[in-house]
């Protein structure tokens, strides 16, 4: 295996040699250029990374799916009412209580639920209620993880004490405990801080929580990497040239951290969305009637054996999304840095 | 290619985990459902007699519950399980008939010689103890032992405390924690067997409080202790064997329980019953279907009634239990402040839909009473259009039109549980169909009630439901008794507080001839429903189990303790 001076490319890396020897004659090859020339390379990945696309964009057009095809809202009950399926009239609801199953037709394409609601609905707007959350709490555990990390890191002493013993205690806590334990907390009374007030119920609620539970698994790493950096010659250089901490920590050192955030971000997406699911599941996430795809499962599992498409379809969803997130992820690293050992720990 | 063996393995790893988070949150106990699945078999004795009406008496009947019963201890269960198990071995002085329907609401002596003797100022009971009487363990019973059951109620803070502070000095009793202090307003003779209770205000009800299990006879030596894993001697045709906690009991037929010639009280046909704790309600619902148990307490999920109704024909029924589903409605807080707004949603529910989300297993109904009790007259017509049909919307987006209260704000509270969430949240949405804005707020199982019955809450409407201590009117009518509205710990939800109605409960509930004031009640669950103050939709059916080696006719749904084990009998 042939390696390339990570001062020529910017990435450290083991490539087969003509792949390698490639890379050194590509003229004027930045390192983004050449990671993004690995990550077409890496098919796998790439179709992974499609289909993560078209389940976004899947989910972002729930409301004219249901407006213009499903003609219903994701909370509109429709329990003692009936159907027209291939002109049989049905109920959507049966009187044992068992609801319709998949009609492929444009309403109740995926069936009903207990109270009536279409599955199919409720899935792409249960999708965005997931993903939004997925995101909403990936940013941040960057925003919070990445200050955090920079500052223990490069600080160090009492800053650092202080600030790795707040992510042993953090770390000492299974994530669902710690997220079942806030959610049903906050769920019920909201959370008022200052001028900030979050009803009970609010989305806000579950993505803060999930956002704040995972910033311990990537802060981590970052003071890690900051304790290396801040012994590297180009931060003697930037001191030397009387540059402040604060300058240092993020004209020079946060610069340097891009290629490991950029590798957690997608990794961390997916686990918030499986925490999503899980908080949800448990009651302690999204609360009803809002779809999500936790809640969905959740609210299946009763119907088990006599309507199995209300948890498999949403079941079905969150593999998708967890997949094509962790393959694109790791084909991300891979990229950026085929030799890094990254994993979200936990 | 290993990249695509590793999504693979991620893949199945993925669907594997959302697998086990679907299965994580359902009742099943695997550790719990194989012990009771080997240990539970019928064992029936080969020469048993027959029965007059064909069945046969003896054998070991084994039965499952889902949830272990609160206690073994009759002074401190306050659970169905409980009830069900130690109504056959603790006997009060009053109890019920053992039958089905309105007659098994009726009161008969139990271990007292005739029903109580009642004062013309409605405060003063007299009763007589039978003699000859012994419990199972062979020790005489006296009357003074009826002061210390109650003494032991009230010194072990039981749930059913409440129930005997009418009796004079037992506030003094429980707020001097003495458990050998006397209670003045019991008087006893052990010679005569004479028991004289006097009360601080007439309550009519009492004599259905002196027929709770929390007044089973103990013996005078009982310790002032939790019982459940000893359980005391008492009189009845059983006597409890056997009692784990989380794992099951054991009933053996009491032999002197006979010769004590009770009327009206059967001495039991099955030698044994043992009870098996299964929470996996799967695998009761299989296992009786299969005949290997003979009895399951708890109606079957929902995803299984399909099956059952196919599968166990003729040894399964639905029966409508005492027990009222409702929306309470807060009175004090708007909109619900609002008559029109309450009529408008009594209007707007369908109670077709709320039966199915309970699985066909409820009884749709207009009135607060439920069937079986006194006092129940049938609103018909519904002023709010047949319960059986469908309901009408359009009168009440009118009605909410009227009133002003198009696009209230209205949170709809419910909690975690099976039934509850559901209709919480087809409860929010029939409000928005109507044109308020509602959302449901569900909230967790335990805390839920407190939750709601704080004033501070101001929980605007939500999901109720009652089931009764005992089958008289009174239990379910001090719901909407003004009277008894609290800061905290309220369980008059909805606030109802209309003095004509007060009036009439007061009255009714301090004359102990209800039938001479059944129609009191009457009256008062009319008004209620008349201005709306409830969103009463049914009444839960629970259901009759049993193994094909069962007697079907010998299965009684007694409707204070449900399945009454007394009577059945194998084939």
């Amino acid at each position: 295996m042939a390696s390339i001076d990570s001062a020529e490319t910017g990435f450290s890396t083991d490539l087969p040699p003509e792949i390698a020897a490639e890379e050194r004659r590509a003229p004027g090859s930045g390192p983004w250029r050449i990671a993004l020339r690995r990550l077409r390379r890496n098919k796998v990945a790439l179709v992974f990374g499609v289909v993560f696309v078209l389940l976004v964009a899947l989910s972002l057009s729930a409301p004219l799916y249901a407006k213009h095809i499903a003609h219903t809202t994701p909370y509109k009950n429709r329990i003692a009412d009936t159907i027209t399926v291939h002109g049989q009239q049905k109920n959507i609801v049966d009187f044992d209580g068992t609801p319709i199953g998949p009609t492929w037709t444009k309403q109740y394409f995926l069936g009903a639920d207990r109270n009536g609601r279409d599955v199919m609905v409720r899935l792409l707007y249960g999708g965005r209620t997931s993903l939004l959350i997925g995101f909403g709490a990936s940013l941040i555990t960057l925003v919070l993880a990445t200050f955090f990390g920079l500052m223990a890191g490069f600080f160090g002493g009492w800053i650092d004490a202080i600030i790795s013993r707040c992510f042993d205690v953090m770390w000492a806590f299974p994530v669902i405990l710690l997220g079942v334990a806030l959610g049903v907390s906050l769920n019920l009374g909201g959370i008022t801080v200052g001028p900030l007030s979050l009803k009970g119920g609010s989305l806000w609620i579950p993505t803060i929580i999930i956002g704040i539970s995972y910033v311990v698994y990537l802060g981590r790493p970052i003071r890690g990497q900051v304790l290396q950096l801040r012994e590297k010659e180009f931060i003697e250089a930037a001191r030397a040239q009387g540059l402040g901490p604060w300058r240092i920590m993020f004209s020079e050192l946060l610069p340097n951290l891009a290629s490991t955030l950029l590798v957690f971000f997608p990794l961390i997406v997916a686990n918030a969305v499986l925490l999503e699911a899980a908080l949800s599941f448990l009651g302690a996430g999204v609360q009803p009637p809002e779809p999500s795809w936790g809640v969905m499962i959740s609210e299946g599992v009763d119907l088990l054996t006599t309507a199995p498409w209300l948890t498999i379809a949403p079941g079905l969803m969150l593999v998708l999304t967890v997949l094509s997130l962790n393959i694109f992820g790791e084909g991300v690293r891979d990229a950026l840095d085929p030799r890094a050992k990254i994993r979200m720990e936990h | 290619m290993s990249k695509i063996r590793r999504a693979i393995a991620a893949l199945m790893l993925v669907a594997v985990s959302a697998l086990v988070l679907a299965a994580c949150g359902s009742d099943n106990s695997s550790t719990t459902s194989t012990s009771a699945g080997t240990s539970a078999s019928s064992t029936s004795s080969g020469d048993t007699p027959t029965t007059s009406t064909g069945g046969t008496t003896g054998g070991t009947m084994t039965g499952y519950l889902t949830s272990s019963p609160d206690y073994m201890d009759p002074a401190l269960s306050y659970t169905q399980e409980g009830w069900l198990l130690l109504w056959t071995a603790y006997t009060p002085l009053l109890t019920y008939k053992h039958a089905e329907g309105a007659a098994g609401s009726e009161l008969i002596p139990g271990l007292a010689e005739a029903l109580p003797d009642i004062s013309a100022d409605r405060k003063t009971y007299k009763l007589k103890l039978r003699s000859g009487l012994k419990y199972s363990d062979g020790t005489p019973v006296k009357a003074s032992d009826f002061e210390h059951t109650i003494q032991r109620v009230l010194n072990l803070e039981s749930g059913g405390t409440a129930f005997y502070l009418p009796i004079v000095g037992t506030e003094a009793y429980v707020k001097n924690a003495k458990p050998d202090a006397d209670i003045p307003g019991i008087v006893t003779d052990d010679q005569t067997g004479e028991i004289t209770i006097k009360l601080t205000k007439p309550v009519g009800s009492f004599a259905n409080v002196l027929a709770m299990d929390f007044a089973g006879l103990v013996p005078g030596n009982t310790p002032f202790k939790n019982m459940t894993t000893d359980p005391p001697p008492g009189v009845g045709p059983y006597m409890v064997t056997r009692s784990v906690p989380n794992r099951g009991i054991t009933l053996k037929k009491n032999p002197a329980f006979a010769s004590f010639d009770i009327p009206e009280i059967p001495t039991g046909n099955m030698d044994q019953i043992d009870i098996t704790i299964n929470k996996n309600q799967h695998q009761q619902v299989e296992d009786v279907i299969q005949n290997k148990v003979d009895f399951v307490n708890d109606p079957p999920p929902s995803d299984l009634v399909r099956e059952v109704n196919e599968k166990a024909k003729g040894r399964y029924a639905p029966y409508v239990t005492n027990s009222t589903y409702y929306v309470f409605l807060n009175n004090r807080v708007a909109p619900f402040d609002n008559e029109k707004v309450r009529q408008a949603v009594n209007y707007a529910i369908d109670k077709r839909a709320l039966q199915r989300i309970f699985g066909g297993l409820l009884a749709p109904s207009c009135n607060f009473l439920p069937p079986g009790m006194k006092g129940y007259v049938k609103h018909d017509p519904c002023p709010y259009g047949d319960p059986t049909q469908a309901p009408d919307t359009a009168k009440a987006k009118q009605l909410i039109q009227e009133s002003g209260a198009a696009g209230a704000d209205v949170t709809v509270w419910g909690d975690d549980e099976a039934l509850s969430k559901p209709v919480t949240e087809y409860v929010a949405s029939v409000m928005s169909d109507i044109g308020l804005k509602a959302t449901p707020k569900i909230v967790e199982g335990s805390v839920y009630f407190q939750t709601v019955g704080n004033q501070k809450t101001k929980a605007q409407a939500g999901f109720a439901n009652w089931f009764q201590d005992f089958p008289h009117p009174a239990n379910f009518m001090f719901l909407i008794n003004g009277k008894s509205i609290q800061n905290t710990n309220n369980q008059n939800f909805g606030n109802v507080d209309d003095p004509e109605i007060n009036k009439l409960i007061d009255d009714a509930d301090a004359n102990p001839d209800l039938d001479a004031v059944a129609d009191q009640y009457a009256k008062a669950d009319r008004l209620a429903i008349d201005h709306g103050y409830i969103a009463p939709y049914g009444n839960a059916e629970l259901t009759k189990l049993v193994s094909d080696k069962i007697d079907w006719s010998s299965v009684i749904a007694q409707p204070v303790y449900n399945v009454d084990l007394t009577q059945i009998r194998f084939k």
